[in-house]
């Protein structure tokens, strides 16, 4: 079954680190660059994204993930450059088009926290399962309803899709068409998705059912078929990471105080 | 249902099961509009369906879920930046269906500017802090570009965008959404419905 | 005290004026196999849910007299905490699994983790009876990627390991092909043995009647009869309520042979005594020819979903207006020809002639006027929240005038008998119910050639003799019927011509007679007789009984 998740384990390092470590860098490389404020921080936090994803071989795979958003950081600059209300600077122009240096740099801070986000977010998702993540939650003390729900989106889309596909094949059979103008496309919604809207529906409560005579609606203790033990290197990657956002803080307020 | 407790929830393991099949309908929507090739997101059908079935909360924590999940897994980390949106968009469409406003089409558009509003309200000034005011939409941002170069705030500029990106999108998800509730069974719509009790027959 | 103990139990469903159950009282031991049987909507799968509690804490509704089991009231304690005494496996193999668990091995745990079972005793359970039902070699895939079979083990196996003292199998191979079946009923053999209760709700008559201690038959929800499988299976009058017995009673009936006790004969074994060597068969014989015009043909067709595995290779097939099964294991292809036909898949070489006419060109929707498509799952067309409009979706789009579709949608619910279902919601119907929705949606359209994937799937016997009323009338109006079949009396009751296929080739092509006399091909095909034949094959008989008048037509009993 094709699975949505974009998790493979290539069998490099970063496999091995625990989600939640990842969680930590992400925070550190999200909050780290915004609260020291310099555009120079975001270059750091995009470099040490960019290395970590090389380490692990997954730098090609992060490339696909951002590379959408290229588009809008481009509209962007061409937007805040030309019109944006602070623009008092010209920097160079285009034939009648005037770009100006204020409208260009609040362009590439914006660029540069897209780019910053997608990538230390793209550590997380290419090197660990989801239903790992959602695992140690729920040992952590989430809710295993929290985590229930976090596993059970990966194999419902997956079947919703195969549904799809025969979804399809049973209306055209009884001629529907779905293709050709926009108005034929937009009537055939409904055909298309209301059979695997319905059925989905419907059979949460056969699933509902199934958990329940499995025990899964009681509030007693649990227990865990595996555990997975957090290596050393990961209580020390999370201290250090928080140390750092703390003195991030630090230094911001003593800035703010002088 | 009315004249009742609102935000009356259950949370069995029936409305358990029932978030991550809505966050299903959710992406089936959004794959279903891009396969048809329609100028429409159609992302959060199953978010409004939650929030018809099991009320405001669960139409919140649907809504929610749906982007933290996705932005957590799918690489789309943008999509989390929106939760918020998500969630407040379940939770008003639950109020107003368990106030009887998706009882009839004409109510159910109701529902759908109620949608379209909260989801200006929220986006709009996140649209403001993360992006500079764009929704990335090419309509929208091609709004957004006319506002700005005519010098009108920033602000103003960027609710435009989102009025062209989100009302549409959200009368459309609505009606979707009222076609798909009349279709389902009392079977299941009596399954969630929180204020039930067992007779006795003896 | 027995284990079991229902005593006047009466259900209602919410938003319904109907008593599902009326008046149920019932003792089970521990350790005894109980069958129920009745047809679609009697109650059968409301009392299992009542055992568990399910009915009425999960449905609500309305309730009266009481459950208990092991002393347990049903009605109050939690089902989560009934689930550890009562296992519920039930049709659907899909909505069993978790949802949650990639891995075959850790949807098994998945119960075990909720009841806090310690890791290397969840182990040692799993290990064992992932073993016990044959599916330890699939403990690392995906569940979602097993068969039907292989998936509703995998659900008996997740109960299990939960050692309940009960439990509960809700026709449990419904929805699977005849393969998947006989892996469960030889799961379910294994469980009889091992002296758990076992309480089994079936349509396969012969397996309720082989396995069970006594069976229990219900209609309407109230207790028709409870006790011995040859007491309640010899009762007068069972089809009535919608039960058809094993054949081997009913020629017993017809023959008048009955054991000591009075009881009509329920299997092969208590059977073969009282007619062996009693009973003498004489030959019938017959040839299947053409009939009519050429309708549809298929011309050296090749197909394959990935190049260099084809899945049919070179079939040249030439249809009349004979009614013709196309029957063989799954993966035979079968699936994959009919859409050929249909036009839902283009053949990568070879081509496919309507009437003569090419259809290469054509579209899956431009040929619905000619060729009908039912697929198995009527779940995946049913959209509009009236039977009526959406019986009428396929003849408006082929671009039926709305009164003429009205008129035709109106005759065809006439033929699957739901004419007072027009105004319902098609959701609110039962899965039988919704299956025949789904093939007046197809015949109103009154195309030329109707295709039927499996349309015996999740009926009852009462279901089943529509099915065949229907493919006689479809005939009469000059439809050519085609179905994909696994059930091989209606094989031998409802087709003149049979079409055979194994690893994407008709291996052989024939009358039901022709068909089923040709060992070879039977077992090549992974196929098996028709009750009927088998029994009289069982009595010494070298031809082939192709119905029960045919049975007692040819032999000769002397009592």
């Amino acid at each position: 079954m094709k699975s949505i998740s974009l998790y493979r384990d290539n069998g490099t390092w970063l496999c091995r680190v625990h989600p939640f470590t990842k969680l930590m860098y992400i925070a550190a490389a999200i909050l780290c660059p915004p609260i020291l404020g310099s555009l120079w921080a975001y270059a750091a936090a995009i470099v040490v994204d960019i290395i970590i994803l090389v380490s692990a071989k997954s730098l090609k795979r992060a490339k696909n993930l951002i590379i959408f958003s290229f588009t809008i950081i481009l509209t962007i600059f061409i937007i805040k450059g030309l019109f944006d209300a602070e623009n008092a600077t010209p920097a160079f122009a285009i034939g009648p088009a005037v770009f100006y240096k204020e409208g260009l740099m609040k362009a590439l801070r914006t660029g540069a926290v897209i780019i910053n986000m997608l990538l230390s977010f793209s550590i997380l998702v290419l090197t660990s399962k989801p239903e790992d993540i959602a695992d140690e939650m729920e040992r952590h003390g989430f809710s295993p309803r929290l985590s229930y729900v976090i596993s059970s989106v990966f194999s419902i889309i997956p079947q919703m899709m195969g549904t799809m596909d025969t979804i399809t094949d049973a209306q055209r059979s009884r001629g529907m068409e779905t293709e050709g103008s926009l108005g034929k496309r937009m009537k055939a919604f409904i055909p298309l998705i209301t059979p695997v809207v319905t059925s989905s529906l419907i059979n949460t409560r056969e699933r509902a059912i199934a958990l329940e005579v499995r025990g899964f609606g009681g509030k007693g203790k649990r227990s865990y078929l595996r555990t997975w033990q957090k290596h050393r290197g990961d209580k020390a990657m999370t201290i250090s990471l928080a140390i750092l956002i703390i003195l991030a803080s630090i230094w911001r307020v003593i800035v703010w105080l002088i | 249902m009315e004249g009742k407790n609102i935000f009356r929830t259950k949370f069995d393991v029936a409305s358990i099961v029932l978030i991550p099949a809505c966050i299903g309908i959710n992406y089936i929507g959004k794959l279903f509009a891009s396969a048809l090739k329609l100028p429409l997101w159609l992302d959060s059908i199953g978010t409004c369906l939650g929030a018809c079935l099991g009320g405001p909360i669960i139409g919140g924590i649907c809504g929610a879920a749906n982007n933290l999940i996705y932005g957590l897994t799918t690489g789309d980390s943008i999509t989390l930046i929106y939760a918020l949106t998500s969630l407040f968009i379940g939770f008003f469409v639950g109020i107003m269906a368990r106030a009887g406003f998706m009882k009839s089409f004409p109510k159910s558009l109701l529902t759908a500017l109620v949608a379209g509003g909260v989801a200006i309200v929220i986006s709009t000034p996140l649209n403001i802090v993360f992006w500079g005011g764009q929704t990335g939409n090419v309509w929208g941002d091609a709004v957004f570009a006319a506002s700005q170069a005519a010098s009108l705030p920033l602000w103003l500029s960027s609710l435009f965008d989102e009025i062209i990106v989100d009302v549409p999108d959200k009368i459309i998800t609505l009606i979707l959404t009222f076609i798909i509730l009349k279709a389902l069974p009392d079977k299941l719509t009596a399954l969630y419905d929180a204020d039930d009790e067992v007779e006795r027959l003896d | 005290m027995a284990y079991i103990e229902i005593e006047n139990l009466k259900y209602r469903y919410p938003r319904t004026d109907r008593l599902a159950l009326d008046g149920i009282t019932l003792k089970i031991e521990k350790g005894s196999f109980l069958g129920i049987i009745g047809k679609n909507g009697s109650g059968k799968s409301t009392l299992a849910s009542a055992i568990i509690g399910l009915v009425p804490q999960f449905y609500k509704g309305a309730y009266g007299g009481s459950v208990r089991i092991d002393g347990l009231d049903a009605a109050k304690v939690p089902v989560t905490e009934l689930a550890r005494k009562v296992g519920l496996v039930f049709q659907n193999p899909f909505n069993q699994l978790s949802g949650a668990k990639d891995k075959v091995y850790d949807e098994v745990c998945f119960g075990m983790q909720n009841f806090a079972i310690a890791p290397d005793e969840m182990a040692r359970r799993a290990d064992d009876i992932l073993k016990r039902l044959g599916i330890y070699e699939f403990r690392d895939r995906n569940p979602f990627d097993l068969s039907g079979g292989q998936m509703q083990r995998v659900a008996i196996a997740s109960i299990l390991v939960l050692n309940p003292d009960v439990i509960i199998l809700d026709e449990p191979t419904s929805q699977l092909d005849p393969a998947g079946s006989e892996e469960v009923f030889r799961v379910v053999e294994k469980l009889r043995e091992s002296g758990i209760t076992v309480i089994m709700i079936e349509q396969k008559i012969d397996k309720i009647a082989d396995y069970s201690d006594s069976i229990l038959l219900l209609d309407d929800g109230r207790m028709i009869a409870y006790g011995s499988p040859s007491e309640v299976l010899s009762m007068d009058g069972i089809e009535s309520h919608g039960v058809l017995p094993p054949a081997v009673t009913r020629i017993s009936r017809k023959l008048s042979i009955r054991k000591p006790d009075g009881y009509l004969p329920v299997n092969i074994e208590e059977a073969g005594p009282l007619m062996k060597g009693r009973i003498a068969f004489r030959d019938i014989s017959d040839k299947s020819r053409s009939t009519g015009p050429e309708m549809l043909r298929a011309e050296d067709l090749f197909f394959h979903y990935r190049e260099g595995l084809d899945v049919l290779k070179g079939v040249n097939l030439s249809f009349d207006a004979r009614p013709t099964a196309i029957i063989g294991q799954n993966g035979a292809g079968k699936t994959t020809l009919a859409k050929l036909m249909k036009g839902l898949l283009k053949p990568s070489s070879g081509k496919i002639l309507f009437k003569g006419k090419d259809t290469a060109g054509a579209t899956a929707a431009s040929l619905a006027p000619s060729i009908g498509y039912v697929f198995q799952n009527p779940d995946d067309q049913i959209f509009k929240p009236r039977v009526i409009d959406e019986v009428m979706f396929g003849p408006l789009n082929i671009g039926m005038a709305a009164e003429k579709a009205k008129e035709k949608a109106s005759a065809a619910l006439h033929m699957v008998k739901l004419d007072n279902a027009m105004n319902r919601n098609p959701y609110d119907l039962d899965l039988h119910e919704r299956k025949m929705v789904a093939l007046a949606s197809v015949i109103a359209m009154e195309p030329d050639v109707i295709i039927l994937d499996e349309p015996t799937i999740a009926q009852d016997d009462r279901g089943k003799d529509m099915i065949r009323g229907i493919i006689k009338e479809l005939h009469k109006n000059g439809m050519l019927v085609i179905s994909i079949l696994h059930d091989m009396d209606l094989v031998a009751l409802s087709f003149d011509r049979v079409i055979v296929m194994a690893h994407g080739q008709v291996i052989k092509d024939g009358s039901p007679r022709e068909v089923f006399s040709d060992s070879q091909a039977l077992m090549e095909a992974g196929l098996e007789l028709p009750h009927v034949a088998s029994l009289a094959r069982a009595l010494g008989d070298d031809g082939i009984k192709l119905s029960e008048e045919e049975f007692l037509s040819s032999c000769t009993f002397t009592g």
